[in-house]
């Protein structure tokens, strides 16, 4: 009799035991599956084009005042045939930066309305690295005409500006360039090239003064910009021309972008574990409770 | 030592309330467990990803934006507008500019994108920034298929003297904030250059922000 009952007990204990594990054992799976899902939502969204990045910029110039006007043909080396063609370029004129997959390249002049086939008055070779920019200028006087190939900087130290000067100057053969008081080319000499000064941002009055001539401009010198000042002959006097060689923001944000409130973002199931566990306690504790409820029932009966 | 058994039988007496409560208690705890397993099993929620065709935007015409030269700078007319086909955007430009903490300010309403105004204008030479939000707290926002938009597509930035800059796209990537470069988006750029920002990759519900920004970078057509 007794031996049953303990069987009996054990067996119950079991069952509810078997209960709560089934419990767990149903719904595990399913909240399992649900974190998995959300979790491959987020990951698929991680996709990054194929970067832009293997090309550079090259921009073309005629800075040589005596060189009657030029075609400028660029070609990539390799090719005969000219990638671009400027035609008609004169005195003073540098054109828009061309982006230009990286590689070497052939810059050649030839007189205006020259034909294509004929020999360049003038060649040179760049070779054009990912993310940089040229400036490929006909550079000295008529006589002496080269083709220089400048570097141009595309990064500024934080909150300030660059600027660099081309001394295109024949009249004048010695320039001293200031803006404000800072001195950016001192007796800069006929066809030369400063490197970039850093400037402290705003709007500057830019003068060049030669032996006997100078112009002077108000020239706004943004952070995050870099120009190059370049010194011309206008006939008669000197002229300031103010190239932009690149412009970035003037006041940098710091980290990212806060542009969501994650209302189409995955959510995630929230566990069900504590309470299946709790699930599980309380069918523990209710058998507990029956067992007692049985046995004081029981001590009634033997007392009755 | 006491059988299982003897010891049973001095284990005396059992009070019949105190059986009951144990019982109700447990059943109490089943019931609660319950309700929360029903609760907890619909909490999650899957990502809404863009499904469909977007909403029909046709190409704007207008008079095109000229290619920016090097000495001619600053005399491009302040952008207005942002429409973008590819994708169905076709809304206003706010003017953004940083918050107190020094980060990106990002427009009021989630239907409309920005013009950071310390960049430069869309067209004029450099690397201009428009934002806007891939949502709101309920859903979709006006730059939630900017993760869609794929190299060649156009974008167009009407600008207040009527002109369109056409920008074509270069490449998409996705950055950690953490990890965010701030050079790369928002230093000098030698030709005229868009870049579109928006949240993207996993949602942090703990500080109610996306962990990356998804950034299209667009270069204006000659």
């Amino acid at each position: 009799m007794r031996p049953t009952r303990k069987i009996a007990r054990q067996a119950r204990l079991a069952s509810v035991l078997a209960l709560a594990l089934g419990l767990i054992g149903f719904a595990g799976p399913a909240a399992f599956a649900s974190a998995a899902g959300s979790a491959s939502a987020a990951g698929s969204a991680s996709v990054t084009a194929p970067a832009a990045s293997r090309v550079g910029w090259l921009r073309l110039a005629h800075l040589s005042p005596n060189t009657p006007a030029v075609d400028v043909y660029l070609y990539s080396f390799g090719d005969p045939s000219a990638m671009i063609v400027l035609k008609h370029v004169t005195y003073g004129t540098v054109s828009a930066y061309q982006a230009v997959p990286v590689g070497d390249y052939t810059v050649a002049m030839r007189g205006a309305g020259a034909p294509a086939s004929s020999k360049p008055v003038l060649s040179s070779t760049v070779d054009v690295a990912a993310g940089k920019a040229y400036t490929v200028a006909g550079l000295g006087p008529a006589s002496g005409l080269r083709l220089q190939v400048l570097k141009d900087r595309l990064t500024t130290p934080r909150g300030k500006a660059l600027v660099r000067v081309i001394q295109a100057s024949l009249q004048q053969h010695r320039v001293t360039v200031t803006a404000g008081s800072t001195v950016i080319a001192r007796n800069l000499a006929f066809s030369s090239v400063t490197s970039y000064q850093t400037v402290t941002p705003g709007t500057w009055n830019v003068h060049a003064d030669g032996q006997t001539s100078s112009a002077s401009d108000r020239i706004q010198l943004a952070a995050g910009t870099i120009h190059t000042l370049v010194i011309l002959d206008d006939p008669g006097h000197l002229a300031i021309d103010n190239l932009v060689d690149a412009a970035g923001s003037r006041v940098l944000p710091d980290g990212g972008a806060a542009t969501g409130f994650g209302g189409t973002a995955g959510v995630p199931a929230s566990s069900l574990v504590p309470w299946l566990v709790t699930v599980a306690a309380g069918l523990l504790v209710s058998a507990a409770g029956i067992a007692r409820l049985r046995r004081s029932r029981r001590a009634a009966l033997h007392a009755r | 030592m006491t059988s299982p058994v003897g010891r049973h039988r001095h284990l005396r007496p059992v009070s019949r309330p105190g059986a009951v409560a144990v019982l109700l208690c447990g059943l109490l705890a089943v019931g609660a467990g319950a309700c929360g397993v029903a609760i907890a099993s619909q909490s999650g929620r899957p990502a809404v990803r863009p499904a469909g065709q977007p909403k029909f935007v046709p190409v704007p015409r207008g008079k095109r934006a000229p290619v920016p030269q090097p000495a001619d700078s600053g005399n491009v007319a302040r952008p207005t507008r942002l429409i973008i086909p590819s994708i169905g955007v076709k809304t206003r430009l706010v003017r953004l500019g940083v918050t107190s903490s020094g980060a990106l300010q990002v427009p009021d309403a989630v239907v409309v994108a920005g013009w950071y105004t310390f960049s430069p204008r869309p067209g004029a030479i450099g690397s201009a920034v428009i934002a806007g939000h891939i949502d709101s707290f309920l859903g979709p926002g006006v730059f939630f298929r900017l993760r869609l938009m794929k190299p060649g597509e156009r974008v167009y930035v009407r600008r207040a003297d009527g002109s369109l800059a056409i920008f074509r796209v270069t490449a998409k990537h996705m950055y950690l904030k953490s990890r965010f470069p701030t050079a790369d988006v928002y230093g000098p750029a030698p030709t005229a250059q868009l870049r579109l920002i928006t949240c993207g990759g996993t949602f942090d519900s703990a500080t109610g922000h996306y962990l990356s920004n998804v950034v299209v970078f667009a270069t204006l057509t000659r």
